[in-house]
């Protein structure tokens, strides 16, 4: 498993403010922590620099997981993390890009980023900017129409500065499991890779991939929701639920 | 009398000349008349596709990186279908952009309840940072587009298919400023956008029988100029309000409360109660409606009928 610390700590802040999405996080931290780590280019001493990349968090509710790479990476401070959720802090349970450097997009509700992330592309391609959109959806909220009017426009308007990654994780199987991602991205015109999106060399792999298609690209990450822990693997009543003292103890432990 | 959906196109393509940041998306509606603008300024027209929200959506990424974005399509799909994009995308995200509809109200009166739009106005309203205009002419969607397509605003601008008929001065119009059209003393009658017609109208018809009507045009929904209302009524006491729009949530509410614990006055609204089923011409759906000038006339003569206290 990676990033053992960067858990930990989704679980210390979601626990201290009695919100936020676990296994959603889990799911999508070792992606995150890729992506800031060694793709994004971005000026940590100018947030708004204009030929950045952006990455779009369009799956709002694991946002812990996106909070504590930010804090790993320097942009977002210990204390900042530690009113999370709380009266006076900049970070909720989904992310405000009103309020919060580095979180291009306020998103809560599904599929909305993603439309919003095509626009950026689209809106560098109007102003010839250089910076790159990698935007995260979960495979769930691919059931969301808007995905797919927007990921047709995407195809057609040759965005190959546009890469979406998808955290196929299985939630949406939970409800419709007659659901070949892969095969739906491709028929949307989108090169398309599926790799293992807890390894770090399949990882690496993959993001190698961005800037080479002559279109967008679609990385479908064959993900596990809670990832990290036995006790918040899998679907079901760990989704939304806050641990209680021997569960934080648990997962503390699993995740030494 | 220029149209407004040509208005827009020839606004468009003057703008657009002169700033680059401009750009146009429409759903698959006014493409060929936004080919002058569409060659004029090459890489910023989209007819994007049938796809309302995700347009909104897209639109606000156009914003966030610095854009000013133009939306274009029917009223219903524009604003009720998309509104949680507006919402969230726009309104959340404290980001600006301009949206042009037309079909508002029963403008497509022979399509049917699908493309027809009675809340647009109000929803629009409802969103912080944002204004809403109601051009009934040409010139205005002119004048208060071009002042303030670039305010840091969510602006909404619902052009009507059935201009009033009135040639305001460029001048005369002003954004969030009502224009009195009409002087009088014995009663107000407030209108919106292409409403001004009837108002007038009826206010030719109570003249005759010795009742001399206020009129006021309402072309900017919000920000509501309530002094003017207030004045008006300090006057008159009595108010008929007209308006496309739902009787829920529109201009006489903004009028109740401009005049809000100011004592007694009388009033009337005259706007959409209900789904309208079955098909005619917009002139039809307004009788209907009860949105005439003999509509308005009889509701105003009834009003100075009574005594205020």
């Amino acid at each position: 498993m990676l990033n053992k610390k960067l858990r930990r700590r989704i679980v210390e802040i979601v626990t201290k403010a009695k919100e936020g999405h676990i296994p959603s996080s889990f799911s999508i931290v070792d992606l995150i922590d890729h992506i800031y780590g060694n793709l994004l280019r971005f000026d940590p001493q100018n947030p708004d620099w204009q030929e950045r990349d952006q990455f779009i968090l369009s799956k709002g509710h694991g946002c812990a997981g996106l909070y504590v790479v930010l804090e790993k990476y320097g942009l977002l401070s210990a204390d900042q993390l530690a009113s999370y959720s709380m009266t006076g802090g900049i970070l909720g349970g989904h992310p405000d890009k009103t309020t919060v450097p580095f979180v291009e997009a306020s998103t809560g509700s599904l599929g909305h980023g993603f439309p919003f992330s095509v626009g950026i592309a689209l809106a560098n391609k109007i102003k010839q900017l250089p910076g790159r959109v990698i935007t995260l959806v979960g495979d769930g909220e691919c059931h969301e129409g808007t995905i797919w009017e927007s990921a047709h426009v995407a195809a057609n308007q040759k965005l190959d500065n546009l890469t979406v990654v998808v955290d196929w994780n299985q939630s949406g199987a939970q409800l419709c499991p007659v659901d070949d991602l892969p095969a739906k991205w491709r028929a949307f015109g989108w090169q398309t890779h599926v790799f293992n999106g807890h390894d770090a060399a399949e990882i690496k792999e993959a993001f190698a991939l961005v800037g080479t298609a002559d279109g967008p690209l679609a990385l479908v990450a064959k993900n596990i929701k809670g990832h990290g822990a036995k006790l918040t693997e899998g679907h079901g009543r760990w989704h939304h639920r806050i641990p209680d003292e021997q569960e934080y103890q648990e997962l503390m432990e699993a995740l030494s | 009398m220029k149209g407004l959906r040509k208005q827009f196109a020839d606004t468009m393509l003057h703008i657009g000349q002169q700033d680059e940041s401009l750009v146009v998306m429409v759903g698959d509606i006014s493409h060929g008349i936004l080919q002058p603008f569409a060659k004029a300024c090459p890489g910023r027209f989209f007819n994007i596709g049938i796809l309302e929200p995700s347009m909104v959506s897209m639109a606000a990424g156009f914003a966030k990186q610095g854009l000013v974005p133009v939306t274009h399509t029917i009223a219903p799909f524009l604003i009720e279908r998309s509104f949680e994009q507006l919402k969230l995308d726009f309104g959340y995200q404290a980001l600006a952009g301009n949206f042009i509809s037309v079909g508002g109200a029963f403008d497509y009166a022979q399509l049917g309840c699908s493309h027809h739009c009675y809340t647009d106005v109000s929803l629009l309203a409802h969103l912080p940072g944002s204004q809403v205009f109601c051009p009934g002419s040409a010139v205005e969607l002119d004048v208060l587009f071009s002042a303030e397509y670039r305010t840091n605003a969510i602006n909404y601008f619902r052009l009507t298919e059935n201009p009033h008929g009135v040639e305001f001065a460029p001048e005369s119009i002003r954004p969030g400023k009502i224009i009195c059209a009409r002087e009088g003393h014995d009663i107000t009658i407030i209108a919106l956008g292409p409403q001004l017609k009837n108002a007038l109208s009826a206010a030719t018809s109570l003249s005759a029988r010795g009742i001399e009507a206020e009129v006021l045009y309402v072309h900017t929904f919000k920000p509501f100029d309530s002094g003017t209302v207030v004045d008006s009524l300090m006057k008159t006491r009595r108010i008929v309000v007209v308006e496309e729009l739902s009787a829920q949530d529109g201009l006489y509410n903004a009028v109740l409360r401009s005049w809000d614990g100011r004592g007694r006055m009388l009033s009337r609204q005259l706007a959409i109660n209900e789904f309208i089923h079955g098909y005619g011409s917009y002139e039809d759906l307004c009788e209907r409606s009860g949105l005439s000038a003999g509509h308005i006339a009889q509701a105003a003569a009834e009003l100075v009928s009574h005594e205020v206290d």
